[in-house]
């Protein structure tokens, strides 16, 4: 019976203070992550999940940082409200930013990290799309079978691998995402469709987009909530790259999103969604063309 | 499987004995007799169980107990000092901001955590403190004038 006031299924805790432990701890059969709780723990007391044993990584001072280099990493056990607090992210990346305001409440943002909602891999996960059009990439690390600790660093899109489902192997740990430096004529955002402000997004949308003059030098679009997995907007992206930004042009490019989603009747009917996602895709980089310095004729 | 935690409530340690599967919000409540956290949703949509986790607002329902051993736990009973209530407390009292009470407690932590940050908050800054406590008898406006009531107390020293 699943409540939500109460845990009734036991399992084993670990509280590991480095990546090493947690790694060997994650290695114990039906061992899962365990971070902010607020996916995991909800998951349990609805009875979807039963894990033998929780290996808990906010205690691992090793990952959490937003480090500053060339780009930005950002460890797992980071939560999203650090990265309201570091005025860079909004500068830098106000995609992200956008989707750190629209993502939960506050008590939420307090708790939740933004590598857990990756993992989680809703299909309309909040960060998945901004963290794709920004070109991000996961670093994932395992111990072989030597006993070594061995990483692995893929784009972020190859992540997802279908609606709740991740490239994580078993004993796998997210240790951090990184997203590449901004070019400089560039601008990004993200909007989304919700119910009301703080539910789960019936379609989000991110666009990236780099200027030179009035021309779309570059852009990468993503979309969630409108097919298994978030995904790419490779025909809008091909469309629109290498043309002036009218609202002519935008509208045609914004049409080719039909190829590039597969919606389902879930929070809405698909053929809603399909009409929805090709205005949010429109509105979306009209914002990242504005923040990119662009003008754009009405 | 049990095991040894410290929790810091109030500003006091707590030494229990905690099964892994135990949520902050029932310890807090059943164990350490702190029922002024209330159970709403659950699912942390609701923000009656919140209590300020090293000073940020967090929702005791979606963590367990054992992950929070050893940090600062502040719950709406710390706020009163010395027998004497907080000035949020009070204008909450003064505003007529408590209808039922039952989203009080979160909307008082949610208000201090915010004025700790911010000592003059707009009327935006506030309602976006408070996205994440529903109030059900939709008593908003009033807390809103509370916690703007509160904010100018503490800064100018005063009291109701």
């Amino acid at each position: 019976m699943s409540n939500s006031q109460v845990i009734t299924h036991d399992f084993d805790y670990y509280s590991p203070k480095t990546i090493e432990e947690a790694l060997k701890n994650l290695k114990e059969e039906g061992a899962r992550v365990l971070a902010g709780g607020t996916d995991v723990l909800n998951e349990i007391k609805m009875g979807g999940q039963r894990p033998k044993g929780l290996v808990y990584i906010l205690g691992i001072s090793d990952l959490d940082f937003l480090s500053w280099g060339d780009g930005l990493k950002i460890g797992s056990a980071t939560i999203w409200s650090k990265l309201e607090e570091d005025g860079r992210v909004k500068q830098e990346y106000p995609a992200l930013y956008d989707a750190v305001k629209s993502m939960g409440a506050v008590q939420i943002r307090n708790m939740a990290t933004v590598a857990g909602n990756l993992c989680t891999a809703s299909p309309g996960a909040d960060s998945a799309a901004p963290l794709m059009a920004l070109s991000a990439q996961v670093e994932i690390s395992r111990i072989n079978d030597r006993g070594e600790t061995e990483r692995r660093t893929i784009p972020l899109e190859d992540f997802f691998t279908g609606p709740r489902k991740t490239a994580l192997d078993q004993g796998e740990l997210l240790t951090a995402i990184l997203i590449p430096a901004p070019f400089q004529s560039s601008g990004s955002a993200f909007r989304k469709i919700a119910r009301v402000k703080l539910s789960i997004a019936k379609i989000n949308c991110a666009v990236y987009v780099e200027r030179e003059g009035d021309v779309c030098t570059h852009v990468r679009a993503a979309l969630g909530g409108v097919a298994p997995k978030p995904v790419r907007a490779f025909s809008f992206e091909q469309t629109m790259t290498g043309k002036e930004l009218t609202p002519g042009s935008l509208a045609r490019a914004a049409e080719m999103v039909n190829e590039d989603i597969s919606p389902r009747n879930a929070r809405s009917t698909a053929a809603y969604k399909r009409h929805a996602a090709s205005y949010l895709i429109q509105d979306t980089l009209e914002v990242a063309w504005k923040r990119s310095g662009g003008e754009m004729e009405k | 499987m049990r095991i040894p935690i410290v929790l810091k409530v109030n500003g006091k340690e707590y030494c229990l004995e905690v099964k892994p599967n135990e949520i902050l919000l029932n310890v807090l409540r059943d164990r350490l007799h702190l029922t002024g956290t209330k159970y709403g949703c659950g699912i942390g949509e609701c923000g009656a169980c919140m209590v300020l986790l090293n000073g940020r607002p967090i929702a005791s329902c979606q963590t367990l107990a054992v992950c929070q051993s050893g940090q600062e736990i502040t719950t709406i009973e710390g706020l009163a000092q010395n027998g004497k209530l907080h000035p949020l407390q009070e204008a909450f009292v003064d505003e007529g901001a408590v209808q039922c009470g039952y989203c009080t407690s979160g909307m008082i932590l949610s208000a201090k955590a915010l004025l700790d940050k911010n000592p003059d908050p707009t009327t935006d800054e506030i309602q976006e403190a408070i996205r994440g406590n529903l109030c059900r008898c939709t008593g908003y406006a009033n807390i809103i004038k509370a916690i703007k009531t509160g904010a100018r107390r503490i800064r100018e020293g005063t009291r109701g």
